[in-house]
């Protein structure tokens, strides 16, 4: 078992490596070999879970090396700052520098085991390998057609995998100094990726990128110091923060990792790096900003909710996250870069993520897992379509793509299952966002007035994220009458057999949910939870879990209406039916219509400003409390 | 509401009730403005007469979506009549208006568009609201089922009566009533969605209107807990009331109404889940 997981780790680096050697044709195999290879090592892992954690220590050569590559990934990041005269990035770095070099006076020698694997992790490695793995193939065909030199491209798919790498390290992390270099490397990577295409808007944002989540950096080392200075806590690593952390009672240092998550999970004020990063190309976005690196967000505070469950701390968060769910969907609606939009959307639906994670209770933490899954394999989804947008079609505008209802009717087709399946039963993301409705109803008298403002933000955010994917489908499927074929557009095979992977993945899963359900994410959430696990009663077509049931019969029929329906709906012929023209009143007019714009830039300032008091509240919560 | 038999026969005649109520409602609208008006079963006329067209539409893909809508409709209301998750219902109603949104944007019409979008606007204004009301009957009964309300000895209305102005307010705007007919808006938008269907394709978006009129009113009824006479009472109050509001209003836009909603409906939804949440009442 830990030789696999250990390979979790090598492999992606030592493909990275060879990629950078190795001619066009062999990397592209390799790309292909390596995904399959990883996702098949995590889905074995899933397979072989069992209820005790995996945890085991790595030679202290290791440690060194961490240390060394701490110190020059701090030192890289203060000369990029220095070259690019962005004083925030370097006095940030050096900040670190110094603490971190605090930190190595005062660290005992005698370290525990570095490594940690849950089924939380293993949920994470299944997570990043596949999806990471379906985009690395996408991009050999994307970057391909992107301008830059050959070695640029080689080392764009190298990138990809060093960040899998990233991931899985960081998801299996038990020791903080570790985890800290990890979260580092992944912002290393955000950094690289956004920058690739050199310009200077790229530039920019890769900077503000990078002392955005610097900042996150910094609250892990400030969590370090902290638990290495209150003595009750020992070592500072995530198995003893947990094991001690109710009984200890400060929960500063939870507060800080808090800090780091949600600024990792670019919630307000933190929001612009995110919507920076959407200059980068296509397959980074999808990467970073959408399927994997956010997820890093509800991540640690999934680790940590066995501990803030119910402390000022947690309480706060919730707040924060019900705003930042309201407010990134109103902020979006007024984008027009589809991009730009997917990204608000991302924003949004990881507040919810992070909101379920911090109310810590059995349930909302599946609801939690559901999400990130589902939110995952449809941004993803998503994200790719944008691409292909945008080198097939040359669309990067949603007013621009009046016309994709007749030249792409595939890739309509995609976007439309793929924001519907964010939406509405009987998607995952549905369930997920349902379950967490009536989450917040059950758990609400715990939370005193603030569960009915969150209800509120809850709902009123969803209504307002469905009025924004109306929007911008509505801009993408119209046709005219003329013909009644529907005649599927040839896109490159990479480009199609990744996106009918991830929608059948999403479908299947779909239709998998009530078996995942039961088997996989109680499991996983009573495992993270650190309780009892939720009893799944199966009582006639319906299937309880705690407090919340899910129907089967109108699920089913639901999944018979939506995704076929829509899909049927373009195959469907009547015949014998005459055509009618559009009704015009009379007028002799171009058809020239958009959507609604909705003016929303007003309120972001105010947004940010709400945003930067949560930060402050739960710092100065988790202190006096 | 929770017998079976009643349950099945009310799910297979909804249409034909809703067509009933469509009519009553031409009858009652045409005496308060003085008329005569159509008789009762006009439009099951209508729908006959519907029937016999020349068959016409702009794409099959459009007609195919208002078909959808239509059984996605009946499918919802199936499920709140047999006393499913509120939550879950509203969502399916959600599925369904999401269809003919689709519907409207599918073709190159103008107003079809203009229609689709006023939907969805329309969505933002009532389902926030909608999902609220959901929450405190959670409050009250303490199950996400709307069989529970209908099981409920003590009339809901008493216990939340906050939540049902709450649902008057919002309930033109589901029914396409003035003052809050921006969706269909015939002088502005001629009839929205529905424009572009024709004959017998239109069939399916008309008898879907009437499935919403029986949803709409279920969603009243349920107020009056397991007491049949006041849920009746309930349904003919609020059906007075609407037609007399649809009568006696003018159109608004759609920045109005969403201040309304947002303004006055949603805290109204608000201040009675926090009547129910710390047992206020």
């Amino acid at each position: 078992m830990i030789a696999l997981i250990e390979s979790l780790f090598l492999i992606p680096i030592a493909v990275s490596a060879l990629l950078l050697l190795l001619p066009k044709t062999a990397a592209r195999f390799l790309t292909i070999l390596a995904t399959l290879v990883l996702s098949a090592i995590a889905i074995y892992l899933f397979t072989q879970a069992t209820d005790r954690p995996i945890q085991f220590a790595v030679s202290p050569v290791v440690n060194k090396i961490v240390m060394i590559a701490d110190f020059s990934l701090l030192l890289f990041v203060i000369g990029a700052g220095l070259k690019q005269k962005n004083i925030l990035v370097w006095v940030l770095a050096i900040l670190q520098l110094l603490v971190l070099g605090y930190l190595t006076t005062k660290m005992s020698e005698t370290q525990s085991t570095q490594f940690y694997v849950d089924k939380l992790s293993i949920f994470m490695f299944i997570l990043v390998n596949v999806i990471s793995g379906v985009i690395a193939v996408y991009s050999l065909k994307y970057i391909d057609e992107e301008k830059c030199s050959w070695f640029r491209k080689k080392y764009f798919i190298s990138m990809i995998f060093w960040f899998m790498a990233a991931m899985n390290l960081l998801a299996a992390a038990d020791n903080l100094e570790y985890f800290y270099l990890f979260f580092e490397l992944t912002t290393l990577a955000s950094y690289l990726f956004i920058r690739f295409r050199k310009d200077d808007e790229s530039k920019k944002n890769a900077l503000t990128a990078l002392w955005m989540n610097q900042i996150g950096g910094l609250a892990i080392l400030a969590a370090i110091v902290y638990t290495v200075l209150t003595a009750q806590y020992g070592n500072p690593s995530f198995s003893d923060l947990i094991a001690k952390g109710n009984s200890v009672a400060i929960i500063l240092p939870f507060a800080f990792l808090c800090i780091a998550g949600l600024v990792k999970g670019a919630q307000y004020p933190f929001n612009k790096w995110l919507i920076g990063a959407m200059v980068a190309p296509t397959p980074v976005s999808a990467l970073l900003h959408s399927s994997t690196m956010v997820k890093i967000a509800p991540f640690i505070i999934l680790r940590i909710s066995p501990v803030i469950k119910g402390t000022p701390v947690a309480t706060v968060m919730i707040g924060l996250t019900a705003f930042v769910f309201v407010a990134a969907a109103i902020g979006a609606l007024a984008q027009d870069t589809f991009k730009k939009i997917l990204a608000h959307s991302t924003i949004a639906l990881l507040a919810l993520m992070i909101l379920m994670a911090a109310v810590g209770t059995p349930v909302a933490v599946t609801a939690a897992l559901i999400l990130m899954l589902f939110h995952g394999l449809s941004k993803c989804l998503l994200f790719l379509n944008a691409g292909v947008l945008e080198h097939v079609f040359h669309m990067k505008q949603t007013s621009d793509m009046s016309k994709l209802g007749e030249a792409g009717p595939f890739t309509a087709l995609v976007v439309a299952v793929g924001f519907m399946s964010l939406l509405l039963p009987p998607f995952g993301a549905f369930v997920g966002k349902w379950f967490s409705i009536e989450t917040i109803g059950t758990v609400a008298s715990g939370f005193k007035i603030v569960a009915p403002l969150v209800l509120v933000c809850i709902a009123t955010g969803g209504a307002v994220l469905s009025l924004l994917y109306f929007k911008v489908l509505g801009a993408m499927i119209s046709r005219t009458g003329e013909s009644d074929k529907v005649k599927f557009e040839h896109i490159h095979p990479i480009y199609e057999s990744t996106l009918i992977f991830l929608l059948c993945a999403l479908l299947i899963c779909t239709l998998a949910l009530p078996w995942l359900l039961p088997y996989y994410f109680t499991q996983v959430a009573a495992d993270t939870t650190g309780l009892a696990l939720i009893p799944v009663i199966q009582q006639g077509t319906n299937i309880y879990i705690g407090s919340v049931h899910l129907p089967l019969i109108p699920m089913l029929i639901a999944f018979i209406l939506l995704p076929f329906g829509i899909i049927a709906g373009l195959f469907v012929r009547f015949k014998h039916v005459d055509r009618a023209k559009e009704y015009m009143c009379g007028e002799k007019v171009e058809y020239n219509f958009s959507s609604f714009y909705f003016s929303t830039d007003k309120a972001t300032p105010y947004f940010v400003a709400i945003g930067i008091l949560f930060f402050v509240s739960i710092v100065l919560v988790a202190f006096f409390m | 509401m929770n017998n079976s038999i009643i349950q099945i026969l009310l799910i297979v005649l909804a249409p034909v009730l809703g067509g009933l109520i469509y009519g009553v409602e031409r009858k009652v609208k045409a005496r308060m403005q003085r008329r005569i008006g159509p008789p009762v079963l006009q439009p099951f006329y209508d729908f006959l007469k519907l029937m016999d067209k020349r068959k016409m539409m702009v794409h099959s893909t459009h007609a195919f979506l208002g078909i959808l809508h239509f059984i996605s409709l009946w499918f919802a209301l199936a499920v709140l009549i047999m006393g499913g998750d509120f939550i879950l219902i509203i969502f399916l109603h959600l599925l369904a208006t999401a269809l003919i949104i689709l519907a409207g944007f599918s073709t190159r019409s103008i107003f079809s568009h203009l229609g689709a979008n006023r939907s969805a606007i329309s969505i933002l204004a009532y389902e926030p609201v909608l999902v609220i009301i959901a929450i405190s009957a959670y409050m009250l009964t303490g199950s996400f089922d709307v069989s529970a309300l209908y099981a409920s000895d003590v009339p809901v209305l008493f216990k939340m009566p906050l939540a049902f102005i709450a649902l008057l307010m919002i309930l033109p705007i589901k029914l396409k009533k003035s003052p809050f007919d921006i969706s269909e808006a015939h002088q502005e938008v001629v009839g929205g969605v529905e424009l572009e269907y024709s004959g017998i394709f239109y069939e399916a978006v008309y008898t879907a209107k009437w499935l919403d009129y029986i949803f709409c009113y279920l969603l009243v009824f349920m107020f009056a807990g397991n007491n049949w006479w006041l849920g009746l009472l309930l349904v003919a109050l609020t059906f007075i009331y609407i037609n007399a509001l649809d009568n006696s209003t003018a159109r608004v836009n759609y920045k109005q109404m969403l201040r309304f909603s947002f303004w006055v409906a949603l805290p109204m939804a608000f201040l009675n889940l926090l009547m129910t949440m710390f047992h206020l009442i």
